[in-house]
């Protein structure tokens, strides 16, 4: 089986205090720590896991500056066979352009499976997997956080709202968007993504790839950026523990989650 | 007419010393084997270069070997053994003489009959009588008091084994008894034989002479039963702990390298122990050495709270693997390679022993043949880091590390925040070039964790008082790397000292200064430049002492403190005296001393594993346990020096319901109240 997964670099922003920088339509990144986005951190895993279970060969895409071969050498670490990275030069991509520029690269690359994270921590937007899928004419299905290979077809389990979940099978190949959950990814320790510096790493030019000058117009421009306004609404509970206890009871309850 | 010798004497025909020679050829012949195949293990181990600071070896040779130092921390137990201990030595010139005479060469003959000799046998007999007095209370013992520390040791070996050393001792003195009878008169001193002599009075000429060759050739066929008996179980001790002694680990508290010799780690295929062979020599060399007395299992903190380890087991077990895996005589070749050396954790060592240590080092330190445990299970941890075998716990933790330089994830800008809470105590965060004579290494939890930030602010305000220039790294520090290097994530803890050692070389300092033990340890013990490190007890020890520092305000007399030695500043680096020197130094304090106390602390639970993966099987938690130490030892504070044990400690009082009963304190904090 071949599986491909698709992969980025995401900058780590837990309990920083974000900062805009001059243009006001982005946020400053150079003091940001960057690790793989969450989500394609289970798509790997999995990748990898079905890999170990049915043997195929297991190929990781980022679409990133030579910085992020970083995420790429953590896949190989984790047990992907190859990597590539292409190059986006001076480019901005949105999330129309990314997937354009991926399914691009993929239709030369073989696949029977193509995993992407739902969304990526830094943009949030949920789109590339499914733009792929379309753009490749790929069956697909979004939020998945269960999968088991039967012959040329998947079972899979659909995350939907409320606790809900939707099993379906779909027909191979087909891109799936991996939900966080789905497994539990293993740990790469840093002896092994060095190591993995020494397996090759392909690189390939945007303008290598023949992507078509209307795919390499952005579909969505960020005007500017904010940090979100303080307010106002924390409330502080007073009492000894059993009465704090039953406070937060009664506000969890008046938001609506069902106890 | 003078008793023929037994070796002179015919046998059907075939004069005794034969069977001297057959014996001998049979006997040590049969040893060398033994040996041999033994010695073939340690050399499918790792190298661990030990050829070094040999006046250090020879005088630990001398105190832990010859000198049996440690024995007698088991009091009982350490005078019996150190009975038999010195009877072996002193009877070992015997068994020469023996050996040698049974070859019909008598060449130690003229010595004894010597004014040497003389001396000599009288030592020998009073020697046989406490060896023999030794065995029967040592069985008797086992027997009856059935010590906890044993369960699990091969118990009929023991028996065999003092059984065999008592009718050794017998053997000699019924030889010498019946020919004391036979040959009269003796005139030397001979208290055993004596002994032997006045039962056997009433046997007559004959029997005796039976029994005197009989006794002869009982004792030298026990003798080389018992050499030959030494290398298959837990008596190869009586061989390999002096070797093991010589050749122990000197820097208490360091790491081992991953492999000796390799700095560039990713040129390893592997890395830790995963299989027997993955171990060094010197670690192959402990198994061999393992008494099974259980002292270790008994000191241990974990064992002691019902976790999964036993220090002990740790041994026997991996013992017993590589004797299946070399056997003295080689059976047919496993066809699969994966068998002949099968993997070592998962059945053989289950994860949750390897985790449940503490690397507190209480095992260490009661071993009396040193054997090294903190090494073997950092190796284990490592091989299951690499293998994807670690809790999935450590992973988010060692993200972080990698990416933040801190567990928690927060941001290396914020690592200095914590002055921001005390305006009015001015710390200089020090940057490139600049010039300093204390370099407070404060380290994550210091920077972050808001209740260990009171103990740095306390040592703040402390160097403030005492108009020292220090500064710190701020955001340029990063974690010391001392807890991901006992996790055994080795490839990030060079990430993290390749970070420090720039930021420590980027700034000029007399010496660092730290808030927490495992700082100081691995500051010391693991980086490759030889800083000069202080805990900061040791630093405002020689502030008071020196009288920069005074301790003017009294505390309550009506409390009752007792200091814990955190294990990485008591037993890993011997700073036992300057806290308690502090202590003492304060006005009213009233100290009073646990039983465990010093190199026998009691663990509190560490400053690792336990911060990021719970073990499920423990009846309590270490720290309860220890305050019911301090609370049996009548103290109802509990004052120590490291951020983790301040933690630990403050959850196990409130678990145990004993807020308002029972307080714990930092040393710092205790002193900046009496400045």
């Amino acid at each position: 089986m071949n599986i491909i997964v698709c992969v980025k670099n995401v900058p780590f922003t837990q309990e920083v205090d974000l900062a805009l920088d001059g243009s006001k339509r982005d946020i400053r990144k150079e003091m940001l720590a960057y690790v793989i986005n969450e989500w394609d951190n289970y798509a790997i895993e999995e990748a990898i896991r079905l890999k170990e279970q049915f043997n195929g060969n297991v190929t990781a895409v980022t679409l990133g500056k030579e910085a992020d071969e970083e995420v790429l050498r953590r896949c190989l670490a984790m047990g992907a066979d190859q990597a590539v990275r292409i190059e986006p030069g001076a480019l901005q991509a949105d999330a129309f352009m990314t997937a354009a520029i991926l399914a691009t690269a993929l239709k030369t690359m073989p696949h029977d499976l193509v995993l992407t994270g739902v969304q990526t921590d830094d943009l949030n937007h949920g789109m590339v997997g499914t733009l792929i899928a379309e753009r490749l004419g790929l069956a697909h299905a979004a939020v998945v956080n269960s999968l088991k290979p039967a012959d040329n077809k998947a079972r899979i389990t659909i995350e939907l709202e409320g606790g809900q979940d939707e099993v379906a099978m779909i027909h191979l190949p087909a891109l799936l968007t991996i939900q966080t959950g789905i497994n539990e990814p293993r740990y790469v320790s840093i002896m092994g993504i060095r190591k993995a510096a020494k397996k090759e790493l392909k690189v390939i030019k945007v303008e290598e790839l023949g992507v078509s000058a209307d795919d390499l117009v952005p579909r969505t421009i960020i005007e500017e950026m904010y940090l979100p306004p303080e307010t106002e609404g924390a409330e502080m509970l007073q009492g000894d523990a059993a009465a704090v206890a039953d406070e937060i009871i009664r506000i969890i309850k008046e938001k609506g989650v069902s106890l | 007419m003078e008793t023929l010798h037994p070796a002179a004497i015919k046998y059907l025909g075939i004069p005794g010393f034969v069977f001297g020679w057959f014996l001998l050829i049979i006997g040590v012949g049969l040893f060398l084997f033994i040996i041999w195949q033994r010695l073939k293990i340690l050399l499918k181990g790792q190298t661990d270069p030990r050829f070094k600071d040999w006046g250090q070896r020879i005088w630990s040779l001398v105190v832990y070997g010859l000198g049996q130092y440690k024995q007698p921390r088991y009091y009982w137990a350490g005078v019996l053994h150190n009975m038999i201990f010195g009877g072996f030595i002193v009877l070992s010139l015997r068994s020469l003489d023996l050996i040698f005479s049974s070859l019909g060469l008598p060449v130690l003959k003229p010595l004894m009959e010597s004014m040497f000799g003389d001396f000599y046998l009288s030592m020998k007999d009073i020697f046989e009588l406490i060896v023999l007095a030794a065995c029967i209370w040592a069985i008797l013992r086992r027997a009856i008091l059935k010590p906890k520390r044993y369960e699990g040791s091969h118990q009929f070996e023991a028996y065999l084994v003092l059984g065999l050393i008592g009718f050794l001792m017998l053997t000699d003195m019924f030889y010498e008894g019946s020919l004391m009878l036979l040959n009269p008169p003796n005139t030397l001193w001979l208290p055993a034989s004596r002994l032997t002599a006045g039962i056997l009075s009433p046997a007559s000429p004959e029997f005796l002479k039976g029994l005197y060759p009989l006794s002869y050739w009982l004792h030298l066929l026990t003798f080389f039963f018992f050499l030959n008996f030494l290398p298959l179980g837990k008596h190869f001790h009586i061989i390999t702990a002096l070797p093991n002694v010589l050749f122990r680990k000197l820097r208490k508290g360091a790491i081992k390298p991953a492999r000796w010799g390799v700095t560039d780690i990713t040129e390893l295929d592997k890395l830790g122990a995963g299989q027997i062979e993955d171990f060094t020599w010197k670690h192959l060399l402990d198994l061999f050495s393992c008494t099974e007395c259980g002292r270790c299992s008994d000191m241990c903190p974990a064992h002691t709270v019902g976790r999964p380890l036993s220090p002990k087991m740790i041994t026997i077990k991996l013992r017993d693997q590589a004797y299946r895996q070399y056997p003295l005589l080689p059976g047919k070749k496993a066809d699969n390679p994966k068998e002949e050396s099968p993997e070592i954790i998962g059945e053989l060592i289950k994860p949750d022993e390897i985790w449940s240590c503490t690397t507190c080092g209480a095992c260490e330190e009661e071993c009396p043949v040193m054997i090294e445990y903190i090494d073997k299970m950092i190796d284990m941890r490592r091989h299951m880091i690499e293998t994807g075998q670690a809790p999935k716990t450590f992973n988010q933790v060692l993200t972080y590390f990698e990416k933040t330089g801190n567990p928690f994830g927060k941001p290396a800008v914020k690592r200095a925040d914590w002055i921001k809470e005390f305006p009015e105590v001015p710390v200089k965060v020090l940057k490139e070039g600049d010039r300093t004579d204390v370099l407070f290494f404060v380290d994550s939890y210091g920077s972050y964790d808001p209740r260990v930030q009171d103990i740095v602010m306390a040592i703040a305000k402390g160097l403030l008082q005492a108009k020292i220039d220090f500064g710190i790294l701020g955001p340029e520090e990063w974690d010391s790397g001392h807890q991901v290097r006992r996790l055994g994530e080795e490839g990030l803890f060079q990430v993290l000292v390749e970070q420090n050692m720039a930021a420590l070389e980027a700034v000029q300092f007399k010496r660092i200064v730290t808030t927490d033990p495992h700082a100081f340890n691995t500051l010391k013990k693991d980086y490759p430049k030889p800083f000069e490190v202080q805990h900061y007890s040791q630093f405002f020890g020689e502030l008071v002492h020196k009288g920069f520092l005074k301790l003017q305000n009294s505390v309550s007399t009506a409390d009752r403190y007792t200091y814990h030695d955190p294990c990485y500043l008591g037993r890993h680096n011997e700073v036992y005296q300057e806290p308690r020197d502090l202590l003492r130094a304060i006005p009213g304090l009233q100290l009073v001393e646990m039983e465990r106390a010093r190199d026998r602390s009691f663990c509190c639970g560490g400053g690792d594993v336990i911060l990021w993966h719970e073990i499920e099987q423990e009846e309590m938690r270490m720290a309860e346990k220890r305050i019911q130490m301090a609370r049996e030892a009548g103290a109802n504070v509990i004052v120590t020096a490291c951020p983790f044990c301040l933690i630990h400690f403050e959850d196990a009082i409130k678990t145990a319901g004993l807020e308002g009963q029972m307080r714990v304190t930092d040393l710092m904090e205790l002193l900046v109240t009496v400045l």
